[in-house]
């Protein structure tokens, strides 16, 4: 069947003088409709014309960069760039080399000197030169193993919550055994079955996040299930594991990328505090390790407990603050908590 | 009575819970590493008398009767003797024993926290963007950050070793003697039997592990309740009592702080599971012989009877806490009805 979409050059040319006549009518009379979007600016959002929409959105890419430009924020950008530099380019600015700072030395406990800034810790290492390398053990356990419970939480939380039923119910009482949990104890059992090693450590915690992460998401899931787009999405024949990770995952996505760079630092606090009681890696070289070392001789040298807690203290800091800077700029809303 | 009712289909709800930690915990303890008999025996041993203890420890068992006996053990309140960590004692005495120690600094930091966090979230609220506000969120923002045992060493080290004002390390002065058991908290102990002396030591005691604990669950309180009000004081209800002349402290006080308290309570049911948690770092940092003591002991000697009871007092008291939180909702919001 033949359908004719171009309508009669002479009904156009009518349209065109009818437009040209009612321009200013046209006008006034939006301006008389529109008047309480125009003066009350939040009630404009409800009704927006596509043009008006990607008006919106541009202005909103722009605010989201201003908003991202808060005092704090980049205070935090800058302190996650520093310590992303110490994790990779470790080698080049500690003064010591990673077997150098793991050495055994005569100088234990040194105060601060020339050849050890900061001084020295347990076997005459060089506090400044671990405080470089221990960077780079925080983040080779912490990003693999959110990115582990982020991926792992976000597929059950999305199966859950658009499946429903007793899918949902199995998942979510999983959930909810995990979360009855203490997290340190449930971090240290794990740590004690698979092994104290870097890999294993992260597979404990990988496995903690993905309850959290499959719960938050799951709750977005449920509210997106309903919306208009997905019946369209099924009624133009999509299948269900179309619609669920290339409709309803994008939608729902930003409360995780929210609370993603904020959990970096609670598993980097966290990962300090397994090891302050002795269960990290001895290959590598942690904060939290450091400062249990240094327990024993808190009142002779008190520095080797100092340094290594401002530094977990600092990261984590920064990795806060710009997860904060990322949920004010993302979701407005949420702001100021 | 419906709040009853509503108590017993929590229960009735929490159940498979329950029963999940329960079997997560016995299939966790079977995977340690480590082999509980060994450490039960003498250094030589014969093969007959491994057998013997494995028999006698109801290890030889297969898996699945293991479990069920676990199960009926743990519900008489059998709990076992705990074989590596402390040889031979019961360990319902001496779970009960440690978890009351932690118990006492958690809830003591939980009242606390709760106390100044709710005060200064609604300061920062209420001055917000302000020089107040500032080092409020400031504070809370470190004490989210800051490691918990690397705060309590340094207070030991300024406050105990340069100024010399309170004890650094352990929950009494060593040979200075308990009170007799009646309830199992040493402070009600210590008042019940009218003893001042040893409340004072095992107060002096508490104060900087107490301060450590309830710093960093005071900042994530002071964070929800500053959100949830600045959400409330937008309503209209408030912008309501406002125009009809209510004085700010009463708009603040009556109208908005109780609708933003909500939040806040089930942060603070919440945070005590990482109270708990936190509670084992500062036990060790002040080496205050608490459940953390013992936990991290029976995962390092595969103490499976030990860690178990554990593991199932603390999830114990974390559902007890949230069902409790859950109830306050009621006279928090009289519209909550069960």
């Amino acid at each position: 069947m033949e359908q004719n979409y171009e309508q009669e050059p002479k009904e156009m040319e009518e349209i065109e003088e009818k437009k040209k006549k009612g321009i200013i009518k046209n006008t006034v009379s939006w301006i008389f409709s529109n008047i309480k979007f125009l003066l009350i600016p939040g009630y404009r959002l409800a009704e927006l014309s596509s043009r008006e929409f990607e008006y919106e959105k541009s202005v909103s890419k722009r605010k989201f960069i201003r908003r991202l430009k808060s005092t704090l924020t980049i205070l935090g950008l800058l302190i996650v760039f520093t310590i992303v530099t110490f994790a990779v380019l470790g080698s080049w600015i500690s003064p010591y080399t990673f077997e150098e700072a793991n050495g055994v030395y005569d100088n234990w406990w040194a105060p601060p000197s020339p050849e050890h800034p900061l001084g020295t810790t347990k076997f005459g290492r060089d506090i400044f030169a671990r405080l470089i390398f221990g960077a780079y053990s925080s983040l080779t356990i912490a990003i693999p193993a959110i990115s582990f419970s982020v991926i792992l939480g976000v597929i059950f939380g999305v199966i859950a919550g658009f499946y429903g039923g007793w899918v949902d119910s199995l998942i979510m009482r999983i959930t909810d055994v995990f979360l009855a949990f203490p997290g340190l104890i449930l971090a240290l059992v794990f740590v004690a079955i698979f092994g104290q090693r870097m890999e294993y450590i992260m597979l404990a915690y990988g496995i903690l996040g993905v309850p959290y992460y499959s719960r938050i998401i799951r709750g977005s899931v449920l509210q997106a299930r309903e919306l208009p787009y997905i019946q369209a999405a099924r009624a133009s024949g999509a299948g269900n594991w179309r619609i669920m990770f290339k409709h309803i995952l994008p939608n729902t996505i930003q409360p995780i990328i929210i609370s993603f760079t904020f959990d970096i630092g609670g598993i980097i606090l966290s990962l300090a505090g397994l090891s302050f009681l002795g269960y990290s890696d001895w290959r590598l070289i942690e904060w939290g390790n450091d400062i249990s070392n240094a327990t024993d001789r808190l009142y002779t040298a008190p520095w080797a407990a100092v340094w290594p807690g401002i530094m977990i203290l600092i990261t984590v800091l920064g990795f806060m603050l710009v997860g904060d800077g990322l949920r004010d700029a993302l979701d407005p809303r949420m702001k100021n908590l | 009575m419906s709040m009853i009712k509503y108590i017993i289909r929590r229960l009735i709800v929490l159940l498979p819970v329950l029963f999940g930690v329960i079997t997560l915990t016995f299939i966790l303890s079977r995977l340690m590493p480590g082999d509980p008999v060994i450490a039960h025996l003498e250094k030589f041993f014969t093969q007959e008398q491994y057998q013997a203890k494995l028999r006698e420890l109801g290890l030889d068992k297969p898996i699945m009767v293991q479990y069920v006996i676990f199960l009926g053990d743990l519900f008489t309140g059998n709990w076992g003797n705990s074989v590596s960590v402390s040889r031979g004692h019961p360990v319902w005495d001496l779970v009960l024993d440690r978890f009351f120690r932690t118990f006492d600094i958690a809830i003591f930091a939980i009242i606390i926290a709760a106390f100044i966090g709710l005060k200064t979230g609604v300061i920062s609220a209420t001055h917000r963007n302000k020089a107040k506000d500032t080092v409020l969120r400031g504070f809370a923002l470190v004490g989210v950050a800051i490691p918990v045992f690397w705060m309590g060493l340094m207070l030991q080290y300024v406050i105990s070793f340069r100024w010399q004002l309170l004890p650094a390390v352990g929950f009494k002065t060593a040979g200075i003697g308990d009170p007799p058991t009646i309830t199992n908290f040493r402070i009600i102990d210590c008042i019940l039997s009218g003893n001042i002396r040893l409340l004072v030591d095992y107060l002096e005691h508490l104060i900087l592990p107490v301060t450590c604990l309830a710093f960093i669950t005071l900042a994530s309180i002071t964070r929800q309740t500053r959100s949830s009000m600045l959400e409330v004081l937008q309503q209209d209800y408030v912008r309501t009592a406002r125009a009809k002349g209510c004085k700010e402290k009463d708009v603040i006080n009556t109208h908005a702080r109780k609708n933003a308290l909500i939040p806040t309570v089930t942060i603070i049911g919440l945070n005590f599971g990482g109270l708990l948690s936190g509670a084992i770092l500062t036990e060790t940092t002040f080496n205050l012989h608490g459940l953390g003591e013992i936990l991290i002991r029976s995962i390092q000697l595969t103490d499976y009877w030990v860690l178990n009871g554990i593991v199932f007092i603390t999830t114990i008291t974390f559902i007890v806490i949230n069902l409790g939180v859950d109830l306050i909702y009621g006279f928090i919001d009289p519209r909550i009805r069960y």
